[in-house]
């Protein structure tokens, strides 16, 4: 398994205030796949993802990604696991303000050891004609796109993605959404999309749902439909 | 409001480094002009007090022939003055000279700071200086001239405050000369026959009518007026030492460190708009928002302020007191005046709390919906597109948008930087140009290592080396200022204008740099001068200017020296020579080493040590402060940046490289830049510190100095990157993150 998740516990908070993100969460996923996390507000979605990223970790319980068990890491390995193996999209963009488009493609680039070509990322994303826009200067959808392309010209093993249609309209959703599908078919990228959107759930491979910090669903999406036939 | 006041205790905690910077930057930029203004008045207060009670004279002067009683009092009513006639003695028992005055009623009374008054013959009251420094003790008995007296009390005088010897000498005397006291019967056995004469001018005095009856009637010997002597000038020069540091100087420093808090606070408000608009959408109005973060601005000034109060006044008088360690022990007062101390909390406090409602207002003049999404300030900056279309690495690029595209924030760090290496650069600059001055001053005088001053005027000279003729002058104001009669070809004496070209003087009047400097005269001004023994006017045209700023000085032919001061032109009445001639000791009136000039820039020296080492202190403390509250705003601005870039997998070597190193070019530039005003400044306080009697010290920073203040101010500036390493390691990527998702 690419991904595996076993008894994973991550709380907040002490005492009577103290709050399970994760409770003895179990989860396993294969490489190469699209997943799609949903659930209510606090279920432990962004906790999942924070932690499948390495920008976190558990108090208990084991998390391996291609093997390697994120639970042992410390800060400076969680660093170097970021920089080799993830990519990252997030709801707002986080774009640096200060740089062009190619620019901060490039932030990545220059750290990747084998990183794409950026004319081909460009091009793949549609974005080349912005490419000396500042993120200031592009709608959400383009910044989106930027951030993609942030996220894929490293070419990374896993992609994840934070609610990354949240704060955009219908049809540059599914255009975001259209290139994430793309990257995966492409490069064979794993990818996980965290969302509340229920209508994603459609593209996805595997579909899992978690409520108060449990996986309370792990299953084959045996319907599944390309991005672009979305209903969203 | 009273719920959102919660939040000045959490920023306090979240902000503890700043609000501490920021604090103790206020606190002892503040403290150096409130200690220096303290005891510069304390001492001045002291001074003009002391010197009342005790009726400083105006002057003092001896006569060949003595004035009689009567006409003492003639005297006084024919020009309206206070006049007394002061018998004394010095009397050497062993190495230790006692200086002992007949007791007066009118003028330059003494007065016992501790123990009591003689009442019998037996009992003595000395000065306190010396029983501090000797170990004498109330009821010690010491021998005066063979006899024995008991030490009943100790006193102070006056004109005795700076305890010289001599008018002449250049550092105090406390381990072998005191002064002393006895009842009048005891002084009468003594056969004291030295005599002076004290006087106090009235407002409407004729002085110059005065001085010249004295001279004419009783053959004037010397005169000596106060603003002149060393014993008393030397208070004031200390107070206004103490004063001219506090106004214009250090008041400098409180003003640039006040800026570089009140930008801070200004982009601490703008960090705050999302908060700005959260609060104006759920309706609090323009007043309760711009009340809300005064209160904010107001911690670091209202904290700093009050500290500073506290401090003055706990730290002025042990202080104060160390300040005046070379004088007689004065007992001054040093008390924080509540005005100032008020103005002390007030002033940071209303600039800090203007800094944030300026913030806040143009804040609130965005749409409240620019502010919800944190973009209100992200208007079109020049600077940030700067390098758009070059192929060059994005860290450069980010590196120059960084620092142009954020001009304010660039600003705060240069300010940093400059005011850190500003304030060392001046402390060790004061340092340097005094002890620097020592071997300069000496040069400047002439290559003679010994000056014979003779009692008579000689026509022959047998004794070798070069004869020149001196003689004290004064200017209308009764400024004193030396006349040199000297011969053209005098190989002793260095005649140079300020471009270093030889002068030749011929018969013409020329003034040293210093005299044009203090007395305001030109070349080609007709000005009067005054002998101050018989005040018979002369007028001279200055015919040129010599390059001097030790010497307050005309120099001119001995033809034309004669001319002026009435003498023979054949006579002369010192001698200077590289080496030592056989003057015989009855002919010699004073001797003086070039060593004597150094010792005298040491007793400036000795003045100002108190003054320099506070400020060097003092700045170290600035420079840590200052850099550190920059710096901290440089990575608080860039925390969006930092998690960032850890999201994406860079370390935090990478990312320091890529955020923070982009500011070091402005260590370099800061600190280039803070060395002209250093200079100024310091030339600034040498040239005020003239007015008082100081010579002019051309500003030295020594390479060593140099090599200190760079040193230190870039240990401050990389000390403060690693001290908010931490902070940057801190930066939370799921706190970061959270917040762009909110």
């Amino acid at each position: 398994m690419f991904i595996r998740i076993k008894d994973a516990v991550k709380k907040y908070g002490d005492g009577e205030a103290m709050v399970y993100a994760l409770d003895h969460a179990e989860l396993e996923l294969e490489e190469g796949k699209i997943c799609v996390i949903l659930g209510p507000s606090g279920s432990g979605k962004s906790t999942l993802l924070n932690m499948l990223g390495g920008l976190d970790s558990l108090d208990s319980g084991e998390l391996t990604v291609a093997g390697r068990n994120l639970a042992g890491l410390s800060g400076d390995q969680r660093t170097v696991y970021r920089k080799e193996n993830v990519g990252f999209v997030f709801q707002f963009y986080n774009l640096i303000p200060d740089l062009t488009v190619e620019e901060n493609i490039e932030v990545v680039a220059d750290i990747s050891r084998e990183p794409l070509d950026m004319e081909e990322v460009l091009s793949a994303l549609d974005i080349g004609k912005y490419r000396r826009r500042f993120p200031r200067e592009l709608s959400g959808g383009q910044q989106q796109r930027v951030a993609i392309a942030r996220a894929m010209v490293k070419n990374p093993r896993l992609l994840l993605c934070d609610e990354l249609t949240g704060a955009l309209d219908t049809k540059s959703s599914k255009q975001v959404l259209r290139f994430v599908e793309q990257m995966n078919r492409q490069f064979g990228t794993t990818i996980v999309i965290i969302t509340h959107n229920e209508a994603i759930a459609g593209m996805a491979d595997r579909i899992v749902r978690l409520k108060d910090g449990k996986v309370v669903e792990n299953s084959e999406n045996s319907g599944k439909i390309p991005a672009k036939e979305l209903s969203l | 409001m009273m719920k959102l006041s919660k939040r000045y205790a959490r920023s306090i905690r979240e902000n503890l480094s700043f609000y501490i910077a920021a604090t103790v930057l206020t606190v002892v930029t503040l403290l150096l002009y409130f200690l220096f203004n303290i005891a510069g008045s304390a001492i001045l207060d002291f001074g003009e007090d002391f010197f009342a009670r005790n009726k400083l004279e105006d002057a003092h002067f001896s006569t060949y022939m003595p004035i009689p009683g009567k006409e003492l009092s003639d005297l006084e009513e024919k020009y309206g003055i206070v006049l007394e006639a002061q018998r004394y003695i010095n009397i050497e028992t062993g190495d230790v000279a006692a200086r002992v005055f007949e007791r007066t009623k009118k003028v330059d009374l003494y007065e016992v700071t501790e123990g009591r008054d003689v009442v019998r013959e037996d009992e003595i009251v000395i000065s306190e200086g010396y029983a501090d420094a000797n170990g004498v003790g109330l009821g010690s008995n010491m021998k005066i001239g063979g006899k024995e007296y008991a030490v009943v009390g100790f006193m102070q005088r006056p004109d005795y405050l700076y305890m010289l010897e001599n008018e002449d000498d250049s550092y105090k005397n406390i381990s072998t000369f005191y002064l002393c006291y006895m009842t009048d019967s005891a002084f009468e056995k003594l056969n004291a026959e030295g005599c002076q004469y004290l006087v106090r001018y009235g407002e409407n005095s004729d002085t110059a009518a005065f001085r010249k009856e004295i001279h004419e009637t009783y053959y004037m010997r010397s005169y000596s007026a106060a603003p002149e002597n060393n014993r008393i000038l030397m208070v004031d020069q200390q107070a206004e030492m103490f004063l001219v540091m506090s106004y214009v100087l250090l008041v400098i420093l409180p003003l640039i460190a006040v800026a570089l808090i009140s930008i801070i606070i200004s982009r601490k408000v703008k960090s705050e708009q999302r908060i700005i608009g959260t609060l104006s959408a759920l309706g609090y109005g323009k007043g309760q928002l711009m009340r809300h973060y005064a209160g904010f601005a107001a911690i670091p000034g209202l904290l700093g302020g009050i500290l500073t109060a506290v401090v003055s006044a706990a730290a002025a008088q042990p202080l104060g007191e160390m300040g005046l360690a070379d004088y007689e022990p004065m007992r001054i007062t040093c008390k924080l005046n509540p005005l100032d101390a008020v103005l002390g909390i007030l002033l940071p406090t209303v600039l800090y709390v203007a800094a944030a409602l300026l913030s806040v207002r143009r804040l609130l003049k965005k749409d409240t919906v620019l502010l919800l999404n944190g973009n209100a300030d992200s208007g079109r900056r020049k600077g940030r597109r700067l390098l758009a279309d070059k192929r060059i690495h994005f860290s450069k690029k980010f590196a120059v948008r960084s620092l142009l595209g954020n001009p304010a924030r660039s600003f705060v760090v240069l300010l940093g930087v400059f005011l850190g290496c500003f304030i060392m650069l001046l402390g060790q600059g004061f340092f340097d140009s005094i002890n620097y001055m020592g071997g300069v001053a000496a040069d400047a005088l002439g290559s003679y290592e010994y000056q014979y001053v003779l009692n008579e005027l000689l026509a022959e000279n047998p004794y070798g080396g070069e004869s020149l003729l001196v003689s004290g002058m004064e200017d209308g104001d009764g400024n004193s200022i030396s006349v040199i009669g000297t011969a053209a070809d005098n190989p002793y004496l260095n005649l140079e204008d300020k471009d270093g070209g030889a002068v030749s003087i011929g018969d013409g009047y020329y003034i040293t740099s210093l005299a044009g400097l203090t007395l305001g005269w030109k070349v080609g001004d007709m000005v009067t001068v005054y002998n101050p023994l018989s005040m018979e006017k002369g007028k001279i045209k200055i015919a040129g200017v010599i390059q001097n700023n030790v010497q307050k000085s005309i120099i001119t032919s001995r033809k034309s020296a004669a001319e002026l001061m009435g003498l023979d032109e054949n006579g002369f009445n010192c001698i200077i020579c590289d080496t030592a001639l056989p003057v015989p000791e009855s002919k010699v009136a004073q001797e003086i080493r070039k060593s004597d000039i150094t010792d005298q820039v040491k007793t400036m020296a000795g003045q100002m040590d108190f003054l320099l080492k506070i400020i060097i202190v003092l700045g170290i403390i600035i420079c840590i402060a200052a850099v550190y509250v920059a710096i901290n705003m440089l990575v608080a601005e860039s925390r969006g940046n930092i998690s960032m870039l850890k999201v994406l997998g860079y370390d935090d070597r990478r990312i320091n490289r890529i955020v923070l190193r982009s500011h070091h070019i402005l260590l370099p530039i800061g600190i280039l830049l803070s060395i002209p005003p250093a200079y100024v400044a310091a030339h600034a306080f040498f040239l005020l510190m003239m007015d008082y009697g100081v010579m002019l010290m051309d500003v030295y920073i020594s390479p060593k100095s140099y090599v200190i203040s760079i040193l230190l101010t870039m240990d401050c500036y990389f000390g403060s990157l690693w001290l908010l390493r931490r902070q940057v390691k801190k930066v939370d990527m799921i706190e970061s993150l959270k917040g762009n998702r909110e």
